[in-house]
């Protein structure tokens, strides 16, 4: 390379390096530029998402299916023997409906508790390669939508509004790593900090050194100051595994999420919270065994011609 | 001639934004998934000179900052990028092993992707940044790598095909 040449190439790449720098510094001193440009590139995209999600759905629906083909034969013959029209059809009202059954529970859950809420389908998942679990819901900054309201899926919280556009935002999962609720085991009033994991799971610490907690345990949302970013009572899970070392400050534990975030399709956003403390009235009903009828047959010999 | 690569490259790489927000982010793939738009603009560093890798890896930093799955600061992508863009290029550049066969440049490609993503993390954690528990970072670290491989054979004749048509001062693979 021209010597000339060489040196242009280091004054450039200078150039570029203490840009990034600057913009770096510019975010961390918190300079509204930024987060228009953010905001501007997030109105451009919400329409591709929008269109991206209404005709992936189907495709996702099919990898979905396709994913159970070899755990039963019946479903196998019976796919195997639907024509391709017959495939899309029902693969779109599966989705309709999958839809429809998370929206009913989603609007009993907020029903029972008198959370006003507003209702977004799931427009993009988000990208793990910034190691952050985050959604795109199809609402915003228009449909009442702010920063730090609860996120609701059918079985309990889903996470927290984190940024929010004109006609979308974007969801900070409850299984973010960087998420933390304060949190009330169900019955009790002993109270915890639970922080995501990256997946289903989470990690409880309990506050006071005091109190214990066992598997089964049901946690709640225990609510923030005028209902931002938390509204109380909210289920979260159950605790899977208790942690019980022996010089631990405070008990710890491993928490089961109840929403399964793998298969968000739709949520709904509380923009308004309840007029007092639902309490435990939210607790999901533990499943219930239904009897059996045992049927018994006695054989009775008919009687013989040759007796 | 600056002008015409830049004009022709810069929709090339919104395209591949898009594809990557609209499409890709509608999966969630086991292991982390991949980033298309990591891949290509690693791709094209590969390809390319080192003061133009350089370029390519700042605009696609920029994209990626602009990204709402973003986590860090704006600007943490762009740094990172431009230099990986910078780095790789450098290393290879010149060196007809690499530039020659389709499998140095996955080679390098996926070798890449994963080393960035490491110099994400540690530079997410000096920006104060919340990375999650060891063992899902681990996870997603490896699995990322996986995509990877599988998916940078598969876009790597669309990709120098593209170069070729912009820069069309190295060779095809």
């Amino acid at each position: 390379m021209r010597k000339g040449g060489e040196g242009r190439a280091r004054l450039l790449l200078v150039i570029l390096i203490v840009t990034s720098l600057f913009l770096i510094t510019l975010d961390l001193r918190g300079v509204k530029v930024l987060d228009s440009f953010k905001q501007g590139t997030q109105t451009v995209l919400s329409p591709f998402q929008r269109a991206g999600a209404a005709v992936l759905n189907p495709v996702k629906n099919f990898l979905s299916d396709a994913s159970q083909l070899g755990r039963t034969g019946s479903q196998i013959e019976k796919l195997e023997a639907e024509n391709a029209e017959l495939k899309i059809q029902l693969l779109n009202r599966k989705n309709a409906d999958a839809q429809l059954a998370q929206l009913e529970n989603i609007l009993d859950l907020a029903g029972t508790a008198g959370y006003k809420i507003v209702n977004a389908k799931v427009i993009s998942q988000g990208s793990s390669q910034s190691f952050s679990q985050t959604i795109t819901i199809d609402s915003g900054s228009n449909a009442g939508i702010k920063k730090n309201m609860t996120v609701l899926s059918q079985f309990g919280l889903a996470g927290v509004v984190k940024d929010v556009y004109p006609n979308s935002a974007l969801i900070q999962l409850a299984s973010d790593s960087a998420f933390k609720v304060g949190a009330r085991i169900a019955g009790t009033q002993q109270i915890g900090i639970l922080s995501g994991r990256g997946n289903r799971s989470a990690s409880l610490q309990l506050l006071d050194n005091s109190t214990t907690v066992k598997v089964g345990d049901v946690l709640l949302a225990r609510g923030s100051i005028a209902n931002r970013p938390f509204v109380p009572g909210v289920p979260l899970g159950y605790v899977s595994q208790v942690d019980n070392s022996a010089g631990a400050v405070a008990q710890t534990a491993t928490i089961r999420y109840y929403t399964n975030f793998a298969t968000l399709g739709v949520v709904a956003v509380v923009v308004s919270g309840p007029t007092s403390d639902p309490g435990d009235s939210l607790v999901p009903k533990k499943p219930q065994v239904t009897p059996i009828p045992t049927v018994t047959v006695t054989v009775t010999p008919s009687p013989t011609a040759s007796n | 001639m600056l002008t015409r690569q830049i004009s022709v490259a810069t929709p090339i790489f919104l395209l591949i934004f898009i594809i990557q927000e609209a499409v890709v982010s509608q999966f969630r793939l086991p292991g982390g998934g991949f980033s298309i738009l990591l891949i290509f603009a690693l791709t094209w560093a590969v390809l390319s000179q080192p003061e133009v890798a350089a370029v390519i890896g700042f605009a696609s930093g920029i994209l990626m900052d602009l990204s709402q799955s973003a986590s860090g600061p704006f600007g943490q992508w762009t740094l990172i990028m431009l230099l990986a863009g910078y780095a790789i290029s450098y290393i290879g550049y010149g060196d007809d092993n690499i530039h020659a066969n389709a499998i140095g440049i996955v080679f390098f490609v996926v070798i890449a992707n994963f080393l960035v993503e490491i110099a994400y993390l540690l530079t997410g954690a000096l920006l104060g940044v919340s990375i999650g528990s060891i063992g899902q970072v681990v996870i997603t670290l490896f699995g990322m790598s996986i995509w990877a491989l599988l998916v940078s054979p598969i876009m790597l004749p669309v990709f120098t095909r593209l170069h070729v048509l912009i820069f069309d001062s190295r060779s095809a693979v």
